[in-house]
């Protein structure tokens, strides 16, 4: 089943003098990794809230496919920056609690298995049995996507997920995504939200500009970087330096407009 | 002459495990001196009140008020009164137990309640913040007046003074949980019972630990009041009875040893706490 996300005429404020988002229209065809790009408060990880209905929009309208998102739901997992798992449970309890919400008939030990699983998928062979205080951030991170795998969502919200991370353990977990979002059978609607350039133009296949005060679309760039995922190739290229240098004057002329109107 | 120095087996022997001993204490000596240090650190106050008390007794005419027993009279005293003690021991917890765990299990679960409700807060916080400060005593009458046996009255006193600190903070705690969590509640489905008890329950435990603590502390207070008519025998009975009949070696007796056994009951709770906090850092 192959579901299209589309934002319709989106508008959003807390309070009616200082709109945070406006005008915003999307349409996500299924199967897209789609990164939103902006600089700090320009109401990205707003527009997230609203896909994933922990929020609704003041006005205009999102739905899945031909349903209005009402709610949020196990069909669309966030992995956060931090605290995605709960501290007091183990890794695997804590993805295995989210197995039990997608396969509600199994049992104890049919979940722990398959907690297990999903932890080898993303290389945390080590962390079974552990809590998350025993982790370092990028285990943690990778315990978080795993989690939200397990729940099987057909779009997977990302909110600045590798931002702590060191450069390292970063660059492992953007492959790591790639890879994930490559094999997976049924292809996940991917949505992930980065102030960091580099990050957006090498993982989505299309990435979307927010501007901000208010948050509308100020630039909608397909990144035709699909397919290669060799670092240092991708990077050095013409066509990604090009990319970049649009991208990040449009991000300092936007800067430099909200300069001048404060 | 002879450079080599001739020692006996036996001489060989003692230097070997002299030199031995020698090394061990060179090895660990910064360890000892800081193990040292810090044993004196901790026992400072206590050494300084002892050593008053000590003084005050022996050197001063304050020896001969009869409010400030000798610390040899005491303790005579004390060895003398530890089967009543003992008895007493007994005889407070039938009500400290029951009274300090129901108001435990009831504040957790009404604090839970209220703290994870906005309707229930509004309704419920301010009457808390009047009905929390009016000391239990007060309800004394009521409560003999209603429940069938002064036991259980003296175990409604109890009840009500932990009660308070434990509920409020329950509230606090359910209040100030991560917005983070309730997200991930939200998104995962978690059903209203699951997300009490799976996330906000574990999430406030630092809070509700805190409540517990201060609702201890209340609940030996209010014990020496309750066994006034609640109860034949107890700790708070015991010291009361001494001071009436002016036997001030068996009163202090009795103030050291309900010391004594408020501190093992304070650090089990401590001891609680850090196991079923492992997981904070």
């Amino acid at each position: 089943m192959s579901s299209v996300l589309s934002i319709e005429n989106v508008n959003f404020s807390y309070n009616y003098e200082s709109p945070i988002l406006e005008g915003i229209n999307l349409k996500v065809p299924s199967g897209q990794f789609l990164t939103l790009l902006g600089s700090s408060g320009s109401g990205k990880s707003t527009l997230l809230r609203l896909i994933s209905g922990l929020q609704r929009p003041t006005s205009g309208n999102i739905s899945w496919g031909d349903k209005e998102i009402t709610g949020p739901g196990i069909e669309r997992g966030i992995v956060f920056q931090d605290y995605a798992l709960f501290p007091w449970f183990s890794v695997v309890d804590n993805i295995a609690l989210a197995i039990g919400k997608v396969k509600k008939g199994a049992s104890k030990k049919e979940r722990r298995k398959e907690a297990e699983e999903y932890l080898l998928k993303v290389g945390l062979q080590d962390a079974i049995g552990k809590y998350p205080f025993e982790l370092s951030g990028g285990m943690r991170q990778r315990a978080a996507i795993a989690r939200a795998l397990a729940l099987g969502s057909p779009l997977l919200l990302m909110d600045e997920p590798f931002g702590a991370l060191d450069t390292v353990n970063r660059a492992r977990l953007q492959d790591l995504v790639l890879d994930l979002h490559q094999k997976s059978s049924a292809k996940q609607t991917i949505i992930f939200v980065t102030h960091d350039i580099d990050e957006a133009l090498y993982l989505g296949d299309r990435t979307i500009i927010l501007g901000s005060s208010p948050g509308r679309v100020i630039a909608d760039v397909v990144t035709p970087i699909t397919g290669n995922r060799n670092r240092s190739a991708v990077f050095e290229s013409g066509e990604f330096r090009g990319l970049r240098e649009s991208i990040s004057e449009k991000l300092s002329a936007e800067i430099l407009t909200q300069l001048a109107n404060v | 002459m002879s450079n080599l120095q001739t020692t006996t087996p036996i001489e060989a022997i003692n230097n070997g495990a002299l030199l031995k001993v020698g090394e061990f204490i060179r090895e660990h000596q910064s360890r000892f001196l800081v193990l040292f240090i810090n044993v004196i650190q901790r026992s400072l106050i206590w050494i300084l009140l002892l050593g008053s008390w000590f003084i005050a007794a022996a050197y001063f005419p304050l020896g001969d008020n009869p409010l400030i027993p000798s610390p040899i009279q005491v303790s005579v005293a004390l060895w003398n009164a530890l089967p009543e003690l003992w008895l007493g021991t007994i005889s407070s917890f039938y009500i400290l137990i029951p009274g300090f765990f129901l108001a435990t299990i009831l504040g957790i679960i009404l604090g839970i309640t209220v703290g994870t409700s906005k309707a229930l807060e509004k309704g419920v916080i301010p009457f808390a913040r009047v009905a929390s400060p009016i000391p239990p005593t007060v309800y004394i009458p009521y409560a003999i007046a209603i429940l069938p046996t002064f036991r259980l009255s003296a175990i409604f006193v109890v009840f009500i003074g932990a009660f308070w600190p434990i509920f409020q903070n329950t509230v606090a705690g359910a209040n100030s949980l991560e917005g983070r969590y309730r997200d991930n509640a939200k998104i995962l489905g978690l059903t209203r019972f699951e997300y009490h008890y799976k996330v906000v329950f574990p999430g406030s435990l630092p809070h509700i630990f805190s409540g517990m603590a201060v609702g201890l502390g209340f609940s030996f207070i209010l014990l020496t009041v309750a066994e006034l008519f609640g109860a034949n025998s107890g700790l708070g009975r015991f010291v009361q009875y001494y001071a009436d009949f002016a036997d001030y070696p068996k009163m202090v007796a009795g103030i050291i040893y309900v010391g004594f056994v408020t501190f093992l009951s304070m650090s089990a709770l401590d001891f609680v706490r850090s196991r079923a906090l492992f997981w904070q850092r």
